[in-house]
């Protein structure tokens, strides 16, 4: 048999008692379980809204504007440098870009992260009707403009494809499976999309490599988006990261609006912890109570472990035991509670907001639960310390 | 081996003034059964209470085999309490949450003994409680819980057992049967010093003592009764 041991018959002998000591644990737990909750999906939600602005990064050719002078006479403006960014510098912006993300992230992932998605405006006609086409890579294209749906067809899949904007598809009259001769390559349309509400609406989108050839661009884009999305990602590093690095480009950071958002969110989630920090503070009050309550009421109890051959630190110890098992039970039944409270109050704080269950902060309220037990139990284990044995039995 | 030099217990000042013990000086060899008496009040439970370190006295010296006692820190009086001073009180003091076995082994918990349950056992079938090893202490009798209480107490192997009334909540059966108890124990070498106010009980011990008002005003030897029928 061990201390431990003698301390779990004890626990399950005053059951009532114990329990009662979890509530204010539990309460305590339960808050912060449920603020964090629902401030996660506040934002998780926000973060949603940040997608919808697509890249947060572009990167378009450089061009220079040199002011053209003959003695003291101005000869105008002359735009100098290239109107595309080399195929070739891709992999360069790519290790710029995941390089910093990796850096502010602390990860030593060797995959790609970031998303980089070139692209290629061309103008030309289809009919007699004017259109602006972009190449584009298909997947990563994807990527970016997360809000795209198909409404008719399917995605870009093969080489010949393509993927037509809404009112781009009205004012050219296609429909699925319709042949457009593209500078002399023939594409269908595989797809057309749902409308967005922004330029892509005019488009005629069509794989990037389809594109070069038709228009002999080999190994050309007009510009790179880059999306970075993480809390911690150093935009604004990657961008002067690209243009001290990459000759011929100039990166440009998007600024995003939802950043301000997020500070707000931000600031309110440490008001939320505060409150959250001052329930725990009475929880802690409650159980200090209770262990004080539990501790009078075994002065007898702990006068048998001294006679007995206990020391004061295995008294302490004895009940450090107990206060770790109400922590167990506390913690559990916080997260339950606090997860449940969020499933509850947070479609009330954010409209439209899914809940959802965060196992890692099981974790978080078991160790907060432990503590706060723990904490609560230091004054009362001191107490008990001090009861003498004699008197322990002459009391009764 | 348990000697007490002008031991003095003073409760309380002024007028609440209560005088205990007054500088009672006393001696017990070792293996010594050792009978307590006297009226209520007389100091019994205190001068037990001093020698066993439970209470500290307000002057004198008590030395246990040759050593002081009585200005014992904490930690030192611990030490006391694992293997050299056993108690057994009147009213059991049994946890309630253990069975009888658990009672027993609790000692041996404290002191990070590691697990001996067969020599508790052993020492449970020795007080007659071979069968009720697995009872709560509420699931016992007054007789069958003050063996599970004697049976902690032998559980650290102490040289003396410091036993308050033991036999004070029972009827004369059990009671008897508990203080044959302590004549097998007390034959098998353990040094006894019992509190009690019954003179037959006081008998069986090979010293009695007689406090009133805090002083020994009597102490007799005598031939320890071989028979622990009474």
């Amino acid at each position: 048999m061990k201390l431990y041991q003698v301390v779990v018959k004890d626990v399950i002998r005053r059951k009532r008692r114990v329990l009662y000591a979890t509530l204010g644990v539990v309460i305590g737990t339960a808050t912060v379980v449920g603020i964090l909750t629902v401030a996660r999906a506040g934002q998780e939600r926000i973060y949603n809204q940040l997608e919808k602005y697509g890249p947060n990064l572009a990167v378009i050719p450089a061009i220079n504007n040199l002011d053209m002078k003959l003695g003291d006479v101005s000869l105008g403006m002359l735009a100098v440098g290239d109107n595309y960014v080399s195929e070739e510098k891709l992999p360069m912006i790519r290790q710029i870009a995941d390089g910093e993300i990796r850096k502010a992230l602390k990860i030593e992932d060797k995959g790609n992260i970031a998303t980089i998605a070139p692209k290629l405006y061309i103008n030309t006609k289809v009919g007699d009707t004017s259109v602006m086409v972009v190449g584009v890579d298909p997947q990563e294209e994807l990527k970016i403009k997360t809000w795209w749906e198909v409404n008719q067809g399917k995605y870009l899949e093969q080489q010949d494809q393509a993927l037509v904007g809404a009112i781009a598809a009205e004012i050219l009259k296609l429909n699925i499976g319709d042949v457009i001769p593209l500078n002399g390559t023939n594409i269908t349309v595989a797809g057309i999309l749902e409308e967005t509400g922004s330029n892509d609406d005019y488009q005629v989108f069509v794989p990037i490599d389809t594109l070069q050839k038709a228009f002999s661009r080999e190994g050309l884009v007009s510009s790179v988006d880059i999306r970075a999305l993480c809390n911690a990602c150093p935009v604004e590093i990657i961008a002067d990261g690209i243009n001290k690095d990459v000759p011929g480009v100039r990166a440009v950071a998007v600024k995003q609006i939802a950043a301000t958002e997020m500070g707000m969110m931000e600031k309110m989630s440490k008001f939320m912890l505060t409150l959250a920090g001052i329930t725990l503070a009475v929880g802690l009050f409650g159980v200090v109570n209770t262990m004080m309550t539990s501790v009078n009421e075994r002065i007898k109890d702990i006068g048998i472990m001294r006679a007995v051959g206990a020391s004061r630190s295995q008294i302490v110890k004895a009940f450090i035991y107990e206060a770790i098992i109400i922590g167990i039970i506390g913690g559990i039944f916080g997260y339950v509670a606090g997860t449940l409270l969020a499933y509850i109050a947070g479609p009330l704080v954010f409209e439209g907001t899914t809940i959802a269950l965060v196992p890692q902060y099981f974790a978080l309220a078991l160790v907060l639960a432990i503590a706060v037990a723990v904490i609560a139990t230091v004054y009362p284990a001191f107490r008990a310390t001090q009861i003498k044995v004699a008197d322990s039995f002459r009391s009764l | 081996m348990l000697e007490l030099r002008e031991i003095s217990k003073i409760y309380g000042d002024g007028a609440a003034r209560v005088v205990a013990l007054d500088k009672i000086s006393f001696s017990a060899d070792q293996g010594n059964f050792t009978a307590v008496m006297g009226p209520s009040g007389s100091g019994k439970s205190t001068f037990l209470n001093i020698i066993g370190g439970l209470d500290r006295p307000s002057s004198g010296e008590v030395l246990l085999e040759g050593n002081r006692i009585d200005n014992l820190d904490e930690n030192e009086l611990v030490d006391i309490r694992r293997g050299k001073i056993a108690y057994v009180f009147q009213q059991y003091h049994l946890l309630s949450s253990l069975t009888a076995l658990e009672n027993v082994l609790l000692p041996l918990v404290f002191c990070g003994a590691s697990e001996e349950e067969d020599k508790a056992l052993e020492i449970l079938e020795k007080v007659g409680l071979g069968r009720r090893t697995g009872h709560k202490p509420s699931q016992l009798s007054g007789g069958e819980q003050q063996r599970v209480a004697i049976a902690r107490a032998l559980v650290s192997m102490p040289s003396l057992i410091l036993a308050d009334e033991p036999t004070g909540n029972m009827d004369r059966k059990t009671g008897g049967e508990i203080l044959r108890l302590f004549t097998q124990l007390h034959k098998e070498g353990h040094g006894i010093i019992m509190v009690t106010h019954d003179p037959e009980i006081a008998s069986f011990a090979n010293t009695t003592v007689f406090l009133q008002d805090g002083r020994i005003v009597k102490k007799t030897n005598q031939k320890v009764r071989r028979t622990g029928k009474r």
